[in-house]
């Protein structure tokens, strides 16, 4: 570690106050730096440090999964997806693949891409097949999308569109009466595209300080002395504690290919519900490339209340209600050996994280009852 | 999803580069960069096979004493 990070941690440490200041972050990688480092055991016991919806994988609605899945399995097309959702179990019936990984077994034409160039690359390859890509993901990964779509994309080559904006989710949870947060350290790399003054109206519209934090524990400390400190002194503002990387407009060429090829909808959070303009669409000069057009859509009658296996509380440790070890199913039937909910199954889960930097236990007083499945 | 790693530009065609970091090498897009001035030498950080931003030296190799922290583990 450098001697810097142990300055913010003891600069951490001498701030005085009373209440709790509990501290939002919406970002797996922030997370996963939060664990590697064992940032929360360092943490004085008023400051809290919550994991919020960093997960892109883990609010992919489970109809846009299944859907995909059907696709496969009926041999419609090849189905490009990243490696991080094959795994991600869907609800269905024991007779039917619940993954993609498990279509994959099958005999399903089922391609892990770490690119969205690995899926033109497939369809490339295979003039005479359909080609699906899953394009999933927060605006970061939704950028380079873009990139690859201005930058031409075979005539074989659609896209099953589920990326999602992080900042509405957030504003949501601000504006909900049930979560009480008096920071937010925002997204570095969303910000690198999108621009630090995207997060301006968190302190702007509520009142709660915001800082813009990078992936070493230095920058993600500094962020959260940042808002931790103005949230005791009653100020709210917007910081940029990851300035080598992040200006205040962003990369502001990614965000034109963006807005060529995307409108913003309202869409649908898994276990969350419908979040308006939280979602990317396609625009009309690419419907030619937009799966949901040009392959049978199913209606299907099965329930969807929740959207998440019985008992898997995935949905209230996305929203940062529950910390991982809370879920009654953590470490007991839900494992990353064998995941019941997406965020054990994705490296970028709240749970998977937990589990990796060792958290093995649930925790003490967790045995309440969880949410009731679907 | 949103991980970026930091990659050195070892060679340079048009929107493409030959980019490295610790002995991995990848052929990057630099298209979402492209009003950047780059030069071999530089640094960038990687998404999902693209550029997203340049940034300095003493970015990249903070950034990837952490990757190696984290790998350690």
């Amino acid at each position: 570690m450098a001697s810097s990070a142990r300055d913010w941690i003891e600069k951490i440490r001498g701030l005085e106050t009373d209440r709790p200041v509990r501290i939002l972050n919406v970002c797996g990688g922030h997370e996963r730096t939060l664990a590697a480092a064992g940032i929360r055991s360092l943490m004085p016991p008023n400051i809290r440090l919550i994991a919020g919806p960093g997960c892109p994988v883990c609010v992919c609605p489970e109809e846009d999964l299944y859907q995909l899945i059907r696709w496969a399995v009926a041999g419609e097309a090849i189905v490009v997806a990243f490696g991080d959702m094959l795994r991600v179990p869907v609800n269905a019936p024991k007779s039917e693949a619940r993954s993609l990984e498990e279509a994959k077994a099958a005999g399903a034409d089922v391609v892990a891409a770490a690119s969205p160039r690995d899926a033109v690359e497939v369809a490339r390859r295979n003039p005479d097949r359909p080609v699906i890509f899953h394009a999933v993901g927060f605006e970061t990964t939704l950028a380079p999308i873009s990139a690859a779509i201005v930058e031409g994309l075979p005539e074989n080559l659609f896209l099953l569109m589920s990326g999602r904006l992080t900042w509405p989710i957030v504003a949501q949870l601000l504006a909900s009466d049930d979560v009480n947060l008096e920071g937010l350290v925002a997204p570095g790399h969303v910000a690198t595209i999108m621009g630090a003054t995207e997060w301006a109206f968190v302190p702007q519209e509520h009142g709660v300080p915001a800082a813009v934090a990078g992936f070493t524990a230095e920058s993600l400390l500094e962020a959260i002395y940042t808002v931790a400190s103005r949230a005791i002194d009653g100020a709210a503002d917007l910081s940029n504690c990851y300035s080598l990387a992040v200006r205040d407009d962003g990369n502001a060429l990614a965000r034109q290919m963006m807005q060529e090829c995307f409108e913003v909808t309202d869409a649908n959070w898994r276990g969350i519900g419908v979040i308006p303009n939280s979602g990317f669409e396609l625009k009309e000069k690419y419907a030619a490339h937009d799966a949901r057009r040009r392959f049978p859509v199913l209606e299907t009658d099965r329930k969807r209340a929740g959207q998440m296996p019985a008992g898997c509380d995935c949905a209230r440790v996305v929203m940062g209600r529950i910390a991982p070890n809370e879920c009654v199913l953590y470490g007991a039937a839900c494992t990353p050996r064998s995941p019941v909910g997406p965020c054990m199954v994705s490296d970028e889960g709240a749970c998977r994280i937990w589990w990796s930097s060792g958290i093995r236990e649930r925790a003490p007083g967790a045995d309440a009852e969880a949410s009731p499945g679907p | 999803m949103c991980l970026a790693v930091p990659m050195q530009i070892d060679e340079i065609s048009g929107l493409e580069a030959r980019c490295s970091a610790k002995g991995v090498s990848r052929t990057v897009s630099l298209f979402m960069i492209q009003d950047r001035e780059l030069t071999i030498g530089d640094w960038v950080l990687v998404h999902v096979g693209y550029a997203i931003q340049a940034i300095t030296e003493k970015e990249a190799r903070e950034s990837w004493e952490l990757f190696d922290q984290m790998l350690e583990d």
